[in-house]
């Protein structure tokens, strides 16, 4: 009659000594009590050593010639393979590699768009030069050049248009360059005379300069 | 210029004691090779891998042992760590094992047994056959029950077991139960 207090779950683990410590307290103690379950574990006991036998009599082949090859396959690979470094050495230099690479991700996500430099020459007409630019605010039918710190997506809430002299120097400084390219030099000069040019200003709601649009030069 | 290391084995086995700067790490393989390529291979043979594939298999996986011990790899369980990378590369030459495979393990050539040294030739007899009916068993069961039970002959825990084959320690002792109930059921 079987005792239904081990199951072969069990049994087998009692065998294997794999028993959790609540387990091994009381298996051993029924073990020791019970023929059944005894008789069953020796039942487990005698197959698994007759399993054993066959494993340990397969018969394997144990070549010397393939000892020496391999052993040869041993000694390229110390020649060929020179230690590598540990993987925590690796890890702490693809650690700093990582904090590099991340800070020059952040650097390109935070860092302000590169606006293009405005150029505006006595050659192209100014309608032309403003359709180029590609962050021009459009009011009222009147094109002004974004200046750079106001943002060209946002809508001009409540806008006013100033028309006013501006320095070229203030153009200048804001990447507008009034003067044809191969007169840089001279337009450094002209612009430490500090001249003026007639301008249309954009004001946004705040009193923010946001555009500008050059109405007349001299 | 930058030396090789030397693996020192301890006398416990697979653990390895030191590594320091030096070059006679092959040979440190060559013995850990010397010691454990035959009950790799039983596995193997058990599992029905022929011979040479075997042969094969358990030479790349020591050199790959090699490779890990030099990089500095974890040395944690290193038994069981060999026989995954057994298990593994065998299964990569041959997609299944078993019974459809050219080394069956009722191929493999009967050898005396311990237990019949000297026994009467009904006893005998009577021996081989149950020995025989094992191996037919053996064929009978899953994949993983007979891998978890020739793993358990060769003296690994429930836990190296687990790691070798990539499943749970629970997994192993449902495997290794059942697998033992049809062999009795079986034989």
């Amino acid at each position: 009659m079987r005792c239904e207090r081990l199951n072969w779950d069990l049994l087998v683990r009692a065998l294997d000594k794999e028993l959790s410590p609540g387990e091994a307290v009381w298996v051993p103690a029924h073990l020791a009590e019970c023929a059944a379950c005894r008789q069953e574990c020796e039942a487990i006991e005698s197959v698994s050593l007759q399993l054993e036998a066959i494993v340990n009599r397969s018969a394997v082949v144990e070549d010397r010639a393939d000892r020496e090859f391999f052993a040869e396959r041993i000694r390229q690979q110390e020649r060929l393979k020179p230690p590598k470094q540990a993987p925590e050495k690796v890890m702490r230099r693809f650690g700093w590699g990582m904090a590099i690479a991340a800070t020059l991700a952040l650097g390109i996500i935070v860092a302000p768009k590169p606006r293009p430099r405005n150029v505006m020459t006595d050659s192209a007409p100014a309608e032309q030069a403003s359709a180029a630019i590609s962050n021009a605010i459009e009011v009222d039918g009147e094109t002004f050049v974004a200046l750079p710190y106001s943002n060209p997506d946002l809508p001009a809430s409540a806008p006013r248009i100033v028309q006013m002299q501006v320095p070229l120097s203030s153009l200048a400084d804001i990447g507008i360059a009034l003067e044809p390219l191969a007169n840089e030099v001279l337009n450094h000069t002209v612009l430490n005379q500090d001249r003026t040019v007639l301008a249309d200003v954009l004001l946004g709601a705040d009193g923010q300069p946001l555009g500008v649009h050059v109405v007349s030069w001299e | 210029m930058e030396q090789g290391r030397v693996l020192t084995f301890s006398a416990v086995p697979w653990k390895i004691e030191s590594v320091e700067n030096g070059n006679n790490s092959s040979r440190l393989l060559l013995d850990l090779y010397d010691r454990e390529q035959t009950p790799l291979k039983r596995y193997l043979a058990m599992l029905g891998v022929d011979a040479e594939t075997a042969r094969d298999v358990v030479q790349d996986s020591f050199l790959k042992l090699h490779e890990h011990l030099l990089a500095g790899g974890d040395q944690g369980n290193l038994r069981a760590w060999l026989y995954r990378v057994v298990h593994n590369n065998a299964r990569n030459k041959q997609t299944s094992f078993g019974a459809r495979n050219t080394g069956r393990i009722d191929d493999l050539p009967p050898t005396a047994s311990p237990v019949a040294r000297d026994p009467s030739a009904e006893e005998r007899l009577l021996e081989q056959e149950r020995e025989q009916r094992l191996r037919l068993a053996m064929e009978k069961l899953s994949e993983a029950q007979r891998a978890c039970l020739v793993l358990r002959t060769q003296g690994l825990k429930y836990r190296e077991i687990a790691e070798a084959l990539e499943l749970s320690v629970s997994t192993v002792g449902e495997n290794v139960q059942r697998g033992l109930e049809r062999l009795r059921e079986l034989v």
